[in-house]
């Protein structure tokens, strides 16, 4: 995959994306923002949150409140890119199994 | 044998969405990415997920089902109703506090057959009630 040109969320500044990143989309307290900046896209699950911890943390996630989130019970959804969406992205949502 | 099941209801106890995924089992559901998106989707009218355990008598919500209710209302960012149905009760659990985990029964009921998607949900679970 050649570099994309990608819209930055809401701040409306222009990214280049490298095939070994990915944009990092998250959901906490009933909000949803992607980070400002890519992230590698073979990164460890547990980096993933740690990175997405930091960055809710600091307040610099847009569109989500700065909080001190806690992530141990959610997982690391990754899509690689596709002729629809033309670069990798990953997203932290909590997990949904019911049972033993 | 029975095959867990859930439902996803609004507000008013109307079904939003059947969570049936092809490799459920006897005693769990595992994750999807798709019972996330639906929730997410309904946050603003979600009241309940009512999901089956095998056997009969007062249900009670497993580890995995706890941590489950906790991670989902922390990115919902609200509380909602979680149901557990056994082959002849039905008990909802809600969060108390003050640890994230503490959750406790706050209505438990014999079957009621008149309501439709109860019904549906067991058939789904265990195949139908049988009469006596």
């Amino acid at each position: 995959m050649a570099d994309e040109l990608v819209p930055a969320g809401q701040q409306e500044v222009i990214v280049v994306m490298q095939d070994y990143e990915a944009r990092l989309n998250v959901t906490w307290n009933g909000q949803n923002g992607d980070l400002a900046d890519p992230i590698p896209f073979d990164a460890s699950d547990n980096d993933i949150k740690a990175m997405a911890t930091e960055a809710i943390e600091s307040g610099t996630v847009a569109g989500i409140a700065e909080a001190q989130p806690n992530f141990n019970d959610f997982v690391v959804d990754r899509f690689a890119a596709s002729e629809a969406v033309p670069y990798n992205r990953v997203f932290v949502r909590p997990k949904t199994p019911f049972g033993d | 044998m029975s095959t867990e099941a859930a439902v996803v209801l609004n507000l008013v106890g109307e079904v939003l969405y059947w969570h049936l995924p092809k490799n459920r089992g006897t005693t769990y559901i595992p994750d999807t990415r798709t019972l996330w998106e639906v929730l997410w989707q309904y946050r603003g009218n979600l009241g309940a997920v009512v999901h089956s355990h095998p056997g009969k008598g007062l249900p009670g919500p497993s580890g995995t089902d706890i941590t489950t209710f906790a991670a989902v209302e922390a990115a919902l960012g609200k509380r909602i109703r979680w149901g557990i149905i056994t082959y002849d009760q039905l008990a909802y659990f809600e969060w108390k506090g003050p640890g994230e985990h503490d959750y406790i029964c706050t209505d438990q009921q014999n079957f009621d057959i008149t309501l439709k998607w109860l019904k549906d949900l067991h058939t789904h679970s265990y195949g139908g009630i049988q009469n006596g």
